[in-house]
């Protein structure tokens, strides 16, 4: 790699995060996408995000939070959250990207329950963790929603979606993540 | 998810829009928002969207304006009304009001997909119904009447007029003139057009099952009718019933008919209970009905019952200028239906064909022209391939005189034309101030 760390995804914190669920994401990122990807400082979640009616953060807010961050070069931010996250139309979202932008945002807190409160094993808790952080890596390289209900990019509102989502893009979404690459300057003999 | 839509996402609060509009370009929708029902009004004028989600409490023009106003001007545009918890009744009155579905916020992010596969599938059957609606119009459309001659033309204006109204029609013409053929297009072409379209042949049927086919029976009402059963005036319902040959029917079945047609009730026979009807009639005759009415054998209350509006199809002899016309098209259609490469016709059989009288009419030229196809065994069909038509022996001529001759040519020349003076006189190399004269100096008439 000529220049490795011009297109390092950089990965943030908010709250209290696992060092292994950053690990893992910087792991998936590399191996899926063949990108590298750097931790920043760490974030406490700003409380201006904070819906105190719904207890839940808003997604949008805490995105234009992190737009507001300096952050050293990176070409994609992702931070992972510790609390529950909301969009004003939605009871919940499990993570929220600017289509074909910079930040996105992850939560952890419904990842490690199932739909009836139970906690998953750890293993679960991971792969899952990293489903939601390379969807919404996909929208910030503009992939779309996906129709295959096996991609990952197939929208997953619920624990047991994305559990039922594979943890590979299908053909056509990989192919438009490498078109995308190549649109940015990420050609695969950097790497 | 769903095919690529053009949505507008209408509601006063910009967080809301937001929401929204990030959301759908997720999956690549072509988004719009607005923040009033004016806005959204001024937008729809400009360009067409598929969907509109719209917020039932806004100042100004609240959600349920809108959808009236969408649903008079844009009743294709689907609308799924947002509404908060607590407004229920709102969001029932939208539905009633013709809106798709609605959402209550917050909503859980599964459920909008739910809501857009219905909205995907609404639209997919609605544009499956418009494309066999336009497939049924392909099929009934004036295709398979072949012609250009003026005769055939005015029979075409005469289609869509007669269409329009709800009126019986009566056909007339000779064998093979292609009657079904007008009637099923004018059934086409009229509102019943989505309603059945059954013929039936008056004269290939005895009285009684003509009356049992026509009336139905109830069970027990003769031997043999061990169940009831529906008669095609019921199974029509809606539609447009065919009476062809009506010539043929007794005068029994026709004081039955007129009555039907005054009521628009039947009773099946051996049951007392009347049954409402609707349908159109179109019926058809090769036979002279005013003739039957001197002669007796037809009623002429029902003779000007069934003939409100009367198409006359002309014989093939008076329109030769189809039979080229016409022998390609059955070419094409025999030469694909036997798979045989029979595709071309000289010039000499052209000629010969032309020249025959066609007493069948259209049906006799279409069997002949499959009989050359399936036996020829070349790709050019040759005045031998037609040596089965039996040519009439030629007319002896009593009037030797040169008068005589040019009144029976000019006469012919006419016919040929569908009495379009014009193209007569081109063919005759007069101009049509002399063909005028000689029409009224010979006394022709049409």
């Amino acid at each position: 790699m000529k220049d490795p760390e011009k297109y390092a995804v950089g990965l943030v914190a908010m709250g209290r995060i696992p060092e292994i669920a950053l690990n893992i994401v910087s792991a998936h990122i590399s191996g899926y996408l063949n990108l590298p990807s750097r931790c920043l400082p760490m974030l406490a979640l700003p409380p201006e995000c904070f819906d105190k009616k719904r207890f839940q953060y808003d997604a949008a807010k805490l995105i234009q939070y992190l737009e507001r961050q300096a952050f050293a070069d990176c070409i994609k931010i992702i931070a992972l959250a510790e609390g529950d996250l909301f969009l004003p139309i939605f009871t919940h979202v499990l993570g929220e990207a600017q289509q074909g932008g910079t930040h996105a945002v992850i939560s952890l807190s419904r990842l490690q329950s199932t739909e009836n409160g139970l906690k998953s094993p750890d293993s679960k808790f991971y792969e899952r963790i990293a489903k939601v952080a390379l969807h919404e890596l996909g929208h910030l390289f503009n992939l779309f929603h996906c129709r295959d209900t096996r991609c990952l990019m197939h929208f997953s509102g619920t624990i047991e979606t994305l559990d039922a989502i594979s943890l590979n893009y299908c053909s056509y979404c990989q192919r438009f993540l490498e078109d995308a690459h190549q649109r940015m300057g990420i050609v695969k003999e950097h790497f | 998810m769903t095919d690529k839509m053009r949505i507008m996402v209408v509601d006063d609060e910009m967080i809301v829009r937001e929401s929204f509009y990030h959301w759908f370009n997720k999956y690549g929708h072509d988004v719009d928002t607005a923040a009033s029902g004016k806005e959204a009004l001024e937008k729809l004028e400009k360009r067409p969207f598929d969907l509109l989600f719209v917020d039932i409490k806004m100042p100004g023009m609240d959600g349920l304006e809108l959808l009236d106003h969408v649903k008079s001007l844009y009743p294709e545009t689907e609308v799924v009304i947002i509404t908060a918890y607590g407004s229920i009744d709102s969001a029932v009155k939208a539905m009633k009001s013709g809106a798709s579905d609605y959402l209550l916020k917050p909503f859980k992010p599964d459920h909008i997909n739910l809501v857009m596969e219905k909205i995907n599938q609404q639209k997919a059957l609605k544009t499956e119904y418009q494309y066999l609606k336009n497939q049924i119009g392909e099929m009934t459309r004036f295709d398979d009447i072949i012609g250009q001659s003026p005769a055939m033309t005015r029979v075409f204006e005469m289609i869509p007029e007669v269409a329009e109204s709800d009126t019986t029609v009566l056909l007339t013409g000779e064998t093979g003139t292609g009657k079904e053929l007008v009637a099923k297009a004018i059934h086409a072409k009229s509102s019943r057009a989505n309603y059945p379209f059954i013929a039936i042949n008056c004269g290939a049927m005895t009285e009684s099952l003509l009356e049992s086919e026509l009336f139905g029976h109830s069970k027990g009402a003769f031997t043999g009718a061990n169940k009831n059963r529906k008669g095609f005036l019921e199974v029509v319902s809606g539609g447009t019933l065919f009476l062809d040959e009506v010539g043929e029917i007794s005068l029994k079945m026709q004081v039955d008919m007129l009555r039907v047609l005054e009521e628009k009730t039947i009773k099946r026979i051996g049951s007392n209970q009347s049954i409402d009807v609707d349908f159109r009639l179109i019926c058809a005759t090769s036979r002279n009905l005013e003739e039957l009415i001197r002669a007796g054998t037809f009623r002429e209350d029902f003779y000007y019952r069934i003939n409100v509006i009367e198409i006359r199809i002309p014989p093939l002899r008076e329109r030769k200028a189809d039979v080229p016309l016409l022998v390609r098209h059955f070419l094409a259609k025999y030469s694909r239906e036997t798979t045989k490469h029979v595709d071309h016709i000289d010039g000499a059989a052209e000629k010969l064909l032309k020249a025959y009288d066609w007493p069948g009419n259209v049906r006799e030229l279409e069997n002949a022209i499959e009989r050359a196809v399936v036996l020829s065994k070349a790709r050019t069909l040759t005045g031998r391939d037609f040596s089965f038509l039996k040519t009439a022996p030629p007319k002896e001529i009593n009037d030797r005189s040169l008068l005589d001759l040019e009144k029976r040519h000019i006469r012919n020349v006419l016919d040929e034309c569908g009495w379009n003076v014009s193209q007569a006189a081109r063919i005759l190399d007069i101009n049509r101030s002399t063909l005028h004269k000689k029409i009224n100096k010979y006394g022709l008439r049409k």
